[in-house]
């Protein structure tokens, strides 16, 4: 996802020469001096010490690949799940939109679970974002299906998310009770995945999900000037001669898929999907083409930072990373919302 | 000729459960300013709808530029056909110029890229509708007429040859109304731009629209040049009030207004109508009666029935009677003393049965009393006694001089014309 001479930053006539444009422009410089630098940062924080492992050591050269992997694990995680949520807010017009209160990532758990107390294997590894994203498109079906009865052609968004609510604790209370009848390990497996870790998965499922996340996220890119007409809802995109009905559904198609494969890679970790693409808005614009990029890299970043402090904080003991995202983030979250949500939303 | 520019052709359109339009046919020409008028939910916002292809007809085809409307390529119909809706909303902090580049959004490339001739359809866009000082407000900040004048901006910078308007231009102030009418006189004359304007006042329309479509319930009742659409007579069947139509001595153009007397403050008619209703067929007859300053009595009515509801709701003295028994002595005796102290019985398009007949002879009592009495119209429809036994009675009713009603309109121009007594 290099930036430089990328259509997005090509454009700075968008902008304008305004004082205000000047202010957001300077803000996107920032962003992307920040960000390699607090990768890095986590590349320090581990479990085995704070500093850099000694490369000469055989131990040394373990544990910061075993960073840089889980830096991977969070970059790809944290950019779907936010990309997803940017995504899911456009479509629906609403800021609560996320894949969790959709349904989307309750499917995608449930197919998950399926899986992991089916058996361990390549196989099974392989086949767990294929069967999470399968099963989130079929929930954000019967999502979407039951919306639309009663109502004459498209589903209000309030249904929508009534619905969503309501087929996603159905799908966790269906996880729960799998769970509930499985063997020890079984039981193990999944609760150890469904709390949300990066721990690194098989080479195997990594080079799939990078594959499948990659392709979701350049999906979207492309979608994202449409998502800025599409903001002004279905029939404004249809007067200005966008193909309205396949734009969302191919945005759904694609949020689906990131939502399920990161599930799928790192399980049920919350607040990322809904908080980041609040704060991206609020800190850089409404704009899709530069929000989507923008968002995916900061809930990259984001998950990977709150990874390194869940694995150092109580070491040798590691936190849920989730459990960070919502400690530490949400405080943080709020701050920057109070201050610019008017840049955000009209709320 | 001019090129056809906008043809409907036996168009029905709606939705699932309910039909909108029905079988309408016109033709707009190229180069002309044309204002679709009638009253509210008539039909205006589905025929836009219809016309950009958001909605599908149940039946017949509707042609842009001679191709069928479903036929043509979502962009290419943008270059074509610009909407500019009753009111657009973005729940998320857009700038107003970021608002304008979306009218180029089909134009641009797959990266999104505003072009310089992007840039430039934009600044001239939004320095026709003056909205330039705005460009770096949000734009959920402005206020209604500015949102609108944005939206005809943005709908602008799309460059279409035809402009549909929905009631846009309602919200503006009256400067700003005549700046935006008058651009789009300039773009109708200069670039040869087809309007069509849906608008309610219908004064203003006269004055710059060559033509009228007005609408009624779903189907054209009238196309035509203005002098020809603003005829009092058909205006007030459409709108369902007085309405006269006057020519200005000084600039020769046509004005509506609502008839002043209908409008003047006044104490009560100290006059009383007794309604037969039913059904529900009465709940818009007390409503209108109530509104022109009659007093309203009505019954005998079913203790359940919607119209005894209503009566209730509105304060309507009501002779009931128990459900689903005959109607008694005593409630018939009531009744009588309440037709006895009106000036006129009115009946509504009520369907008779054995169990209200007994309404319809009351109403010949009335007559026989020197009432006036008002059927509606068509009662052969709705009598279900055997024998037809209420169309008997309506037609003695009529030979006495009882006076059929076809519109709540023509009812209350028969109770205006009643002598006071």
């Amino acid at each position: 996802m290099g930036m430089k001479g990328s259509p997005i930053c090509a454009d700075n006539r968008f902008f304008g020469k305004g004082k205000v444009k000047v202010k957001a422009t300077w803000r996107v410089v920032l962003f992307f001096a920040i960000f390699p630098l607090l990768l890095a940062l986590s590349l320090l924080l581990g479990p085995s010490g704070i500093g850099i492992p000694d490369l000469q050591s055989p131990s040394g050269s373990a544990i910061l690949s075993l960073r840089l992997s889980r830096l991977l694990m969070g970059m790809m995680t944290g950019a779907a799940l936010s990309a997803s949520g940017v995504v899911f807010q456009a479509l629906l017009r609403n800021p609560l939109a996320e894949p969790y209160v959709l349904g989307v990532s309750g499917g995608a758990g449930l197919g998950a679970t399926l899986i992991i107390l089916a058996g361990s294997g390549v196989l099974a590894t392989l086949s767990l974002p294929v069967v999470a994203f399968v099963s989130a498109v079929l929930t954000l079906m019967v999502v979407y299906g039951i919306a639309s009865q009663g109502s004459s052609g498209q589903p209000s968004v309030y249904s929508l998310i009534l619905s969503g609510v309501i087929v996603s604790s159905i799908c966790s209370s269906v996880i729960m009770f799998l769970v509930s009848t499985a063997s020890v390990e079984g039981m193990h497996n999944v609760i150890w995945w469904m709390l949300g870790s990066l721990q690194p998965v098989t080479a195997g499922q990594q080079l799939l999900s990078a594959a499948l996340i990659l392709g979701g996220l350049a999906g979207i890119w492309l979608l994202s000037p449409r998502l800025n007409a599409l903001a002004l809802g279905r029939e404004m995109a249809h007067y200005q001669g966008l193909h309205a009905d396949f734009v969302i559904v191919v945005g759904l198609l694609f949020a689906t898929l990131l939502a399920a494969t990161a599930v799928s890679l790192s399980g049920m970790i919350g607040f990322v999907g809904l908080i980041v693409p609040h704060v991206m808005r609020a800190m850089f614009g409404p704009d899709h083409r530069k929000l989507v990029p923008l968002a995916a890299l900061g809930g990259g970043t984001f998950l990977v930072l709150c990874d390194a402090v869940a694995r150092t904080l109580l070491a040798p003991i590691e936190i849920p990373v989730g459990v960070v995202t919502a400690l530490a983030g949400g405080p943080f979250f709020l701050i920057i919302l109070q201050r610019r949500m008017k840049q955000a939303w009209i709320a | 000729m001019e090129q056809e520019a906008l043809t409907f052709r036996n168009v029905s359109a709606g939705y699932k459960q309910r039909r909108v339009l029905d079988n309408v046919s016109f033709t707009v020409r190229e180069g002309e300013f044309v204002s679709l008028i009638g009253p509210n939910g008539c039909g205006k916002s589905t025929l836009l709808k219809t016309a950009a292809a958001l909605l599908k007809p149940l039946s017949g085809t509707v042609e842009l530029f001679g191709q069928d409307v479903q036929r043509i390529k979502p962009a290419v119909r943008a270059s074509l056909l610009g909407v500019v809706p009753q009111k657009i909303e973005s729940p998320m902090a857009f700038t107003v110029s970021q608002i304008v580049m979306n009218g180029r959004i089909s134009s641009m490339g797959r990266w999104g890229n505003p072009s310089s001739l992007d840039h430039d359809l934009v600044e001239r866009s939004m320095i026709y509708t003056d909205v330039l000082g705005l460009r770096d407000r949000f734009f959920t900040e402005l206020s209604g007429g500015e949102q609108q004048r944005v939206a005809l901006a943005m709908v602008l910078a799309q460059e279409p040859k035809i402009i549909m308007l929905d009631e846009s231009i309602s919200h503006l102030d009256i400067n700003h109304r005549q700046e935006v009418l008058q651009i789009l006189m300039n773009l109708n004359r200069e670039k040869r731009m087809t309007i069509l304007l849906v608008s309610h006042d219908l004064t203003l329309s006269a004055g710059i629209s060559d033509r009228f479509l007005l609408m009624e319930a779903g189907t054209l009742a009238k196309a035509g040049t203005p002098a020809e659409v603003l005829e009092p007579e058909l205006l007030s069947r459409v709108y369902n009030c007085d309405l006269t139509v006057q020519q200005d001595p000084y600039t020769g153009f046509l004005q509506v207004s609502g008839a002043i007397e209908s409008l003047r403050r006044r104490g009560k008619l100290e006059r009383s109508v007794h309604v037969i209703a039913g059904g529900g067929s009465g709940i818009e007859l007390y409503r209108r009666l109530l509104i022109e300053g009659y007093e309203v009595t009505t019954g005998v009515l079913n203790r359940l029935d919607s119209d005894a509801e209503a009566a209730r709701a509105l304060n309507i003295p009501v002779v009931l009677e128990q459900p689903f028994s005959p109607v008694g002595a005593d409630a018939i005796a009531k009744a009588m003393e309440m037709i006895s102290s009106a000036d006129a019985v009115v009946l509504s398009q009520v369907p008779f049965g054995s169990g209200n007949l007994v309404n319809l002879q009351l109403a010949e009592a009335a007559i026989q009393r020197g009432k006036m009495v008002l059927l509606a119209a068509g009662i052969g429809e709705r009598d279900y006694t055997e024998g037809k036994a209420a169309v008997d009675v309506a037609a003695r009713l009529k030979r006495a001089g009882a006076l059929n009603w076809n519109s709540i309109h023509e009812l209350m121009a028969h109770l205006q014309q009643q002598p006071h007594h």
